[in-house]
């Protein structure tokens, strides 16, 4: 039965013979190339015990080519934060329209992503048997995400909107914790695996391999954040977006409707969450009810770091944390991650208290 | 007062020496009844009911089958034949243990999880009883008490197999991701070094994720910048098809291995990326060998497919283990069947189990594969040493 072992198995090639020069640079960038290992000393032990065997051995078995690997790692990890940024920013893109139009922090943002998942698991297999594109089901995760988004506006935040900050950041948390139990007596509490929603191939670039979804990933999310930026700032709706925060019974009196305009900002930030629910799915193919718990404290202190209530400032907190996220688990070591992460914020936030893009205006009385 | 002083201690004397006899007989009794008196404990209710009514099969048809053969000695199953419940939970185990006991058992089989085996596993040492563990894995079972057994392997044998099998099948160097909050994890992840440095595998790397990570991206990348050919990931099943995706997508194309922990894994929608993927498993219905075929046919008939899991073969095999037992310690009481026990050898279903100084199994492992995402028997491997 050993015949199984099929696809893609190869030995290693070892050639017996290198020359010493050759090897000196390569225990170079060996030395360079342990450091990417999470557990350095173990790195150490098996090159000792090698050592004793045979250096070229060592050598050989570690760097096919050095530098190029080096490179690679770098672009692929780069491509991955990237990934996973663009995720971060989308959902922070959520946050932060809420947050610049209410100065509300609508936790349950998180589950909305939730629901889309959630909607992408029962929708994309009917598109696959229908012969249609399987990403085409983002239309139906958008509406129901948009749904849920503008109901939990509507039933739960309008009755609580002038009773102070507290009640609306009370009944944020709440709405958030009924959804995720919602959905774990309706869909129960096993993960759901999503099937594939893209079968796009891989490229190499410089030996890294790149899959081209990723790429996908971040081409969506840089366009979508371009159209919000075009939307607020030229837009009659998003003119009266960046009016109601100024003055809401100012902006009653020239007619603008505010109930409609904070809807209308709930509707988008919801289709975003169900967007960046299928961009999270085609990397991370698995649903489960406390997915949004997560992702919206990440994608929430993304929002922060690059300045809430700021659409550049989302797409940027974004990508940074996901860049940050991704090197330290390659360069540092993948148990760290989240520690270095939120120290950053700290630090950021200590210099910088309105965030990297916001505008340190004082709270008007 | 003399008189009535010599009355007393001769009605003391007697007392004592009826009660002596009283225990020589007692105790000749149990050497001549030839009836092994068993309590089982399984998970008959709640998500794991499945298990417990394998196990009360599997009994049953071994019992049967014992007690109609030509051996001097049957087994009787306390509680009325039935298989008392501990219902996955620690607290419920040992009120299972307790009811159990108050019909003097001679040995007591189970429990199929670790939690509830280990609540039990305490009691057991102190009242000196016998206790065969099914499927506790947790390694600290049978370290409680020297009347403690089982016969399933315990968690880092799977790291040491799953380390033989790369050896036997050609790789050459491996890469290992483990959740560094899981015990579990840890015990595979810790064997399998060890094991694969001992074969002559290179470890080129070990990397950390959680229980709750789904981003395995960065480990991927440098899994495959590694050179690595071999991927081990010890972990459960919710996160194998996240892992093995990512892998996947990050351009590893050597094999991805794991313990038990991933049987269940869905695999819907990601069948080509679990090509080259294997874990180890206790037990296999598909394994062709005739004792395990046997069992299967025999089972099948009687019961279906329905239960016919793991946790009915190593129930099945633990009857016969405790009639080898009696037979080798030579009686039927608890400490005839402890001494046949200890470091015995014996050919079951679950393959040829030789009981180690700690009373654990050493034994063959399973090594499952994919086809087309459906999990496939590739071959049961014997520990080499």
């Amino acid at each position: 039965m050993k015949t199984a072992r099929s696809s893609g198995w190869r030995p290693f090639s070892r050639p017996h013979k290198r020359n010493a020069g050759n090897c000196i640079v390569q225990n170079i960038s060996e030395s360079v190339h342990c450091a990417h290992f999470p557990l350095i000393s173990h790195c150490a032990k098996v090159s000792a015990m090698d050592a004793e065997a045979s250096v070229f051995h060592v050598c050989e078995i570690k760097i096919p080519a050095g530098e190029v690997k080096i490179v690679s790692i770098f672009i692929q990890s780069l491509i991955n934060g990237l990934n996973q940024g663009a995720i971060y920013a989308l959902i922070a893109l959520g946050y932060t329209m809420v947050y610049g139009i209410l100065r509300m922090i609508n936790f349950a943002h998180g589950d909305f992503i939730m629901v889309g998942a959630y909607t992408l698991f029962y929708t994309v297999p009917m598109m696959v048997n229908h012969g249609m594109p399987a990403w085409l089901a983002v239309i139906a995760a958008i509406a129901a995400c948009v749904v849920v988004g503008v109901l939990v506006e509507r039933i739960a935040y309008k009755p609580v909107r002038n009773s102070g900050s507290i009640s609306a950041l009370i009944t944020a948390l709440a709405m958030s914790l009924f959804l995720e139990n919602l959905a774990m007596v309706l869909f129960g509490a096993n993960p759901k695996t999503i099937p594939k929603i893209f079968d796009l191939p891989m490229i190499d670039i410089l030996g890294a391999k790149i899959q081209v979804k990723y790429l996908l990933t971040l081409g969506i999310g840089l366009a979508i954040m371009i159209c919000m930026t075009l939307f607020v700032r030229l837009t009659k709706i998003g003119k009266a977006m960046r009016a109601v925060p100024q003055d809401k019974e100012a902006a009653t009196i020239i007619g603008i409707n505010v109930d409609r305009i904070i809807t209308m900002t709930f509707a988008i930030g919801s289709a975003l969450a169900a967007v960046a629910a299928l961009m999270y799915c085609s990397t991370y193919p698995r649903a489960t009810t406390d997915m949004g718990t997560m992702m919206g404290i990440k994608a929430f202190i993304a929002a922060v770091l690059g300045g809430i209530g700021v659409i550049p400032g989302a797409m940027l907190g974004g990508m940074i944390l996901g860049l940050i996220e991704i090197f330290v688990k390659v360069y540092i070591a993948p148990g760290w991650y989240e520690a270095i992460t939120y120290g950053i914020l700290i630090v950021v936030l200590l210099i910088k208290p309105s965030g990297i893009l916001g505008k340190n205006v004082g709270e008007k009385v | 007062m003399k008189t009535k002083k010599m009355l007393s201690m001769a009605m003391a004397l007697s007392v004592a020496a009826t009660s002596a006899f009283a225990g020589v007989t007692a105790f000749a009794e149990e050497e001549e009844d030839y009836v092994i008196k068993v309590g089982v404990i399984c998970a008959m209710t709640g998500g794991s009911a499945i298990y417990g009514e394998g196990a009360q099969n599997a009994i049953d048809m071994a019992v049967e089958e014992i007690n109609a053969s030509d051996s001097e000695y049957t087994i009787e199953i306390l509680n009325g034949g039935n298989v008392a419940d501990d219902a996955k939970d620690a607290t419920e185990a040992v009120n299972a243990y307790n009811s159990l006991m108050a019909e003097s058992p001679e040995a007591v089989v189970g429990s199929f999880f670790s939690t509830p085996t280990l609540a039990m596993a305490e009691l057991a040492a102190d009242d000196g009883m016998l206790l065969l563990a099914t499927g506790a894995t947790n390694v600290d079972v049978t370290l409680k008490g020297d009347t403690i057994f089982r016969n399933c392997f315990i968690d880092p044998f799977q790291g040491e197999m799953a380390a033989q099998f790369a050896s036997e099948q050609g790789y050459t160097s491996a890469y290992v991701i483990y959740a560094k909050d899981d015990d579990y994890s840890n015990g595979l992840k810790d064997a399998f070094v060890e094991s694969a440095e001992a074969l002559g595998i290179e470890v080129l790397g070990v990397a950390e994720c959680t229980t709750t990570d789904t981003d395995f991206t960065a480990q991927a990348t440098n899994a495959v910048a590694s050179g690595a050919d071999f991927v081990f990931y010890p972990c459960f099943l919710d996160t194998v098809p996240l892992l093995v995706q990512q892998v996947r997508d990050a351009g590893f194309e050597g094999a991805i291995m794991g313990g038990d922990g991933w049987d269940g894994a869905d695999t819907t929608g990601y069948e080509d990326y679990f090509d080259n993927c294997y874990f180890t498993n206790h037990y296999s219905s598909e394994d062709t060998s005739e004792s395990v075929q046997n069992f299967v046919t025999k089972y099948t008939e009687a019961y279906g497919t329905d239960s016919l899991n793991a946790c009915a073969a190593l129930y099945y095999d633990a009857m016969y283990m405790l009639l080898q037992a009696a037979e080798d310690g030579g009686g039927s009481d608890t400490a005839s069947l402890v001494a046949g026990m200890t470091e015995m050898e014996f050919s079951g279903v679950a393959g040829d189990i030789y009981l180690d100084e700690n009373g654990d199994a050493i034994k063959p492992v399973v090594v499952n594969t994919y086809e087309d995402g459906q999990i496939k028997w590739l071959e049961t491997i014997q520990p080499s040493a």
